[in-house]
């Protein structure tokens, strides 16, 4: 029973991909149909017979148009949107861009003793590591991470992004926070009241006490002594 | 038919085809737009451009990166790339407001009729180099004193010193290092031949034992604790040994604390060394090859020392320091039994009449068990303050030393630093200068009349501290400080603004022999000027600017490291190009292809060993490190009836020595809160003391109030003041005792009285 439950959100997965592409196929279809009307298709009193339904030609058209053009692709972006924004849940997702390798391995290196890899040892976060504290890029996340994902992606795909990649903009404390914040340990630090509102903007930053998240830009450079073991290919 | 439709099929599909690829024209030129809208539209973070620099306080000397935008500082962050590895504290979190703070000196002060008023740079030079100049006709060179700090920049210290003792031929120049570094540079001295540690940082991540003596590492150097933790978590077995009077966070996150009497931990080093050599835990060919025994005049045998420390049993000892016979055992054994042992220490051990000795049977412990020059084995002393090692013992800027460990009173060493310099043999005086105390006592009876003090607070740091401020009031003071309103400042003749930080540049050396550069990236407020312009500038006045020809930081610096490469401080090769380009370089490092020393005395990685040594200890002629019989002697002040308490003092994690610049920054002022009289839950019955009554605190030496609270992390019969709060000078009350050899005094030992002046409200 647990395997199978277990087997659900990969096979909810599958069919969140199968749908958004029949809705993509549809939509394409549809335009290239759309394409191919003639004139005469358009004539008056002309009908057209769809499972009983008889509709006049120019409905139908304008039917189709209305699916074709903006019903099927809205639904499929909205698909889209809902499967990247689950899928940046997952750590798999993050780990298809090669300069995301140094994050994921060292993530699961028993070695390490950057934040991430510490939450990981400790089983802090069971699932979706980078997502938890990377909740930004999520449905729920700002526009600004949005943003700035895409052009992270853009950057990626046109091949203009150099090594190491460097985290722009302001990332955001609540991210710890929201674990943290309120813990004992957290209140019996005093300063940690009295920073309190640099922390609630993200003006300081959280590892200037606490040390780096990831594997320093020094190491992930290539050339580097650590480059190599960073980039090593069965992350993912 | 069909090729009608075929026809019109394919007049529509080009027609189609082109608004097609016109629209995915439109969407790929959309995506890219967005994109480039988005390069543009993506806030860029807290700042425009990031730069190199180093921690302006304490003795960690971490690596940061100050963030710029339109010229003022928006962010400071730790450089992962650095050897703190992007740790960095609260103090240094909140650099970002410290240019910016209130009260900055902008104008150069002159006191008339007892008051401040401004005056132009000129005005205020002139009177400064005529009563210099005045002083030196009438009363000779030796009338005249600098006193710099371990904050300076090494070019400035380097500029003060030569200035002073090759060009105005006084050796009174110190500073507050001596208050602070002094016995860690002459135990060093004496041990290994050459001051400065052997370890670095990068040893944290392989000891399997700490020995913390006299270290509150997580309050005073908090990025070096969470290496030390850093350690612990992959290496769950490591063991950290805390000796600490207080139960201070560090001594709580630790796995033995030995809560020992204050002032008897020489006691405790030499009951280690007793159980070491009784159950022979020692490494006999390390000893036979690396070692040579002293009693401090003479050279004696192994079998000498194991004789002497016969007096010196965990259970003849153990009552008088506190702690059980067996503890003391077993911390012997973990500390020479585990692969690899590293102390780091502070204060606790330099602050003391015996500080020399401790420094000496810390090493001495580290040599008998070879627990030296290897991965994780070191001693390692803390440094106080970010530029105490670069900037003071290693320019030589204190009363008894010239530059790369030489001695005033060695004439071989004088004739190497006037052909360096290019002065006239005897230019340098062979009469050692005033150390610290001796200096503010010289203005007492007048033999020093004019002196200058650069970027530091006496008048609050120096002990038994209301004798010094009566004999400060007696001098021509002239203080250099970037802001108003400290307490030396209220005894100065002329007040020089200063410029603060990255409002300069210049090279800082901490701890681990790290040479690091600090960039300019601000404009200095008002008419403030670099320690080095005003230098420079008091040269040129006294007729000694042909002497100081470098006149700009990097001119200095080249001057230097010239210098350096005729000693065995050797780092001709780190060149400010050079730090530019990386966080840091550990010397020696004789030439710019030099990756630096991780480990000296260590073959394949220090440059100065005779290739193929494994280890060589080439400080002594004789390539040994000395290991001395260090009796215990007990300290100058010690509980007594009328004063039955042992007052030790301080430092708390928000704040930095006396506070002049963290006590301004609001997070960290209310962080720390007022300085307050530590007192045991015990004492505190006995005294029918509560939790913030007033208390009235009295030594020999002076007598302070202020508010109680109950600690139990506290020693019974111990007292503790942190001392960056003014309102709270505990200095009035610290005995001036000092070490005999060293001239540092025992900040952590004062017998002291309490009583109670008027309940909480």
């Amino acid at each position: 029973m647990n395997t199978l439950l277990s087997l659900v959100p990969e096979a909810f997965e599958t069919i969140v991909r199968i749908l958004g592409a029949l809705l993509c196929l549809g939509g394409i279809g549809i335009c290239l149909r759309l394409l191919f009307i003639r004139e005469t298709d358009m004539a008056e009193g002309r009908f057209v017979r769809r499972a009983h339904v008889n509709l006049p030609t120019v409905e139908y058209y304008k039917l189709m148009a209305f699916a074709g053009l903006l019903a099927l692709p809205v639904a499929a972006a909205l698909v889209a949107n809902y499967h990247v924004f689950e899928g940046v849940h997952e750590v798999s997702a993050c780990g298809q861009c090669h300069v995301m390798r140094p994050m994921m391995n060292d993530l699961r290196d028993p070695n390490s003793q950057t934040l991430a890899a510490r939450h990981f040892q400790n089983k802090l976060i069971p699932e979706q590591q980078c997502y938890n504290c990377h909740a930004d890029y999520g449905f729920r996340g700002s526009l600004e991470a949005k943003m700035d994902g895409y052009r992270h992606l853009a950057r990626y795909v046109t091949g203009t992004n150099t090594e190491p990649i460097r985290f722009r903009g302001i990332f955001d404390n609540h991210n710890c926070l929201r674990c943290h914040q309120g813990t004992a340990k957290f209140v019996r630090v005093a300063s940690h009241h009295t920073v309190a509102a640099h922390l609630e903007t993200s003006e300081m930053s959280c590892l200037n006490c606490h040390g780096k998240a990831h594997p320093s830009r020094g190491q992930r450079t290539p050339g580097s002594p650590d480059y190599e073991r960073l980039m090593a290919k069965e992350a993912g | 038919m069909a090729r009608e439709v075929q026809s019109a099929n394919l007049n529509q599909t080009r027609r189609e085809f082109l608004g097609a690829s016109g629209a995915l024209g439109l969407a790929v030129a959309g995506a890219l737009s967005g994109w480039g809208a988005l390069e543009v539209l993506v806030p860029p973070g807290t700042a425009d451009a990031w730069h190199r620099s180093v921690c302006r306080y304490c003795g960690t000397g971490c690596t940061i990166r100050v963030g710029l935008r339109q010229g003022k500082i928006t962010d400071v962050r730790g450089d992962e790339d650095g050897h703190n590895q992007g740790v960095i504290c609260v103090k240094g979190s909140m650099l970002v407001a410290l240019p910016y703070l209130p009260g900055r000196l902008t104008k150069p002060r002159i006191r008339t009729n007892g008051h401040l008023r401004e005056a132009t740079w000129d005005e205020a030079m002139t009177l400064v180099a005529e009563q210099f100049r005045q002083a030196i006709q009438t009363h000779g060179a030796d009338s005249v004193a600098f006193y710099g700090s371990g904050q300076l920049f090494s070019e400035e210290s380097y500029t003060a010193n030569k200035l002073f003792k090759a060009g105005i031929g006084t050796n009174n120049v110190d500073g507050n290092p001596r208050l602070c570094m002094s016995s860690a540079a002459s135990g060093y001295t004496q041990t290994f031949g050459k001051d400065e540690p052997c370890g670095s940082y990068a040893d944290m991540d392989h000891a399997d034992c700490f020995f913390l003596m006299g270290s509150n590492l997580f309050e005073c150097h908090p990025p070096i604790f969470e290496r030390l933790q850093r350690r612990r978590r992959l290496h769950p077995t490591t063991q950290v040994i805390c000796v600490d009077p207080r139960r201070t966070p560090t001594a709580a996150r630790s796995d033995i604390h030995l809560q020992v009497v204050p002032g008897t931990d020489l006691l405790l080093l030499n009951a280690m060394a007793q159980v070491i050599c009784a159950d022979k835990l020692y490494d006999q060919d390390f000893i036979t090859e690396h070692v040579r025994f002293s009693d401090g005049d003479q050279t004696v045998t192994f079998e000498d020392f194991q004789t002497f420390l016969a007096d010196y049993t965990p259970e003849k000892v153990a009552t008088e320091v506190g702690v059980s016979a067996a503890d003391i055992r077993k911390v012997a054994y973990l500390f020479a039994r585990s692969p690899a042992t590293m102390s780091p220490w502070t204060m606790g051990v330099n602050q003391r009449t015996q500080g020399v000795f401790l420094n000496n049977m810390l090493s001495g412990l580290h040599l008998i068990t070879s627990q030296i020059c290897r991965p994780g084995a070191t001693p390692l002393s803390m440094t106080g303050q970010a530029n105490a090692c670069g900037g003071v013992r290693d320019t030589g800027a204190l009363a008894h030393a010239l530059p790369g460990g030489r001695l005033v009173t060695n004439e071989k060493d004088r004739r190497e630093m006037e052909e360096l310099w290019q002065v006239p043999p005897g230019r340098i005086s062979s009469q050692p200068g005033l150390d610290a105390l001796n200096l503010f006592r010289a203005m007492e009876d007048g033999r020093v009349q004019a002196a200058l003090v650069m970027c530091t607070n006496p008048a609050q740091t120096l002990p038994a501290v209301g004798r010094y401020r009566k004999a400060m009031e007696k001098c021509f003071l002239v203080v250099s400080d970037a802001f108003e309103d400290s307490e030396t400042e209220r005894l100065a003749k002329v007040l020089l603004p200063a410029a603060l930080w990255v409002e300069k540049e210049g090279v800082y050396g901490q701890t681990e022999r790290r040479y690091q550069l600090i960039q300019k990236l601000l404009t200095p407020p008002g008419e403030a000027r670099s320690d080095l312009q005003i230098l420079v500038d008091l040269a040129g006045r006294l007729g000694h600017g042909d002497l100081i020809k470098a006149r700009t930081p990097e001119v200095v610096w080249d001057e230097w490291r010239q210098v350096s490469a005729h000693s065995k401080y050797n780092f001709a090769g780190i060149t400010y190009t050079r730090l530019r380009q990386r966080p840091g370089l550990q010397w020696p490092c004789p030439t710019e292809d030099s990756p630096g020393t991780v480990r000296r005395y260590v073959g394949g990685d220090d440059p100065l060993v005779t290739p193929g040594k494994k280890v060589e200890f080439y400080g002594h002629p004789d390539h040994k490190a000395v290991v001395f019989l260090r009796p215990y002697v007990r300290a100058p002040e010690y509980s007594t009836a009328a004063f039955p308490y042992i007052l030790t003092t301080g430092r708390v994690l928000e704040q930095w020595h006396s506070g002049t610049m963290t006590g301004r920054i609001p997070e960290l002022a209310q962080a720390s809160g007022p300085a307050r009289l530590h007192l045991n839950d015990q004492d505190a019955y006995r005294e029918q003391i509560r939790h913030g009554d007033r208390v009235e605190v009295q030594s020999r030496f002076g007598k302070i109030t202020g508010q109680a609270v109950v600690d139990p992390a506290v020693r019974q019969g111990v007292l503790f003041v942190a001392f960056y709060d003014a309102k709270l000078l505990i200095n009035e009350v610290v005995a001036d005792h000092c070490d005999p050899v060293s001239r540092q005094p025992e900040y952590k030992v004062t017998a002291v009285a309490i009583r109670k002046l008027t309940s909480a409200a």
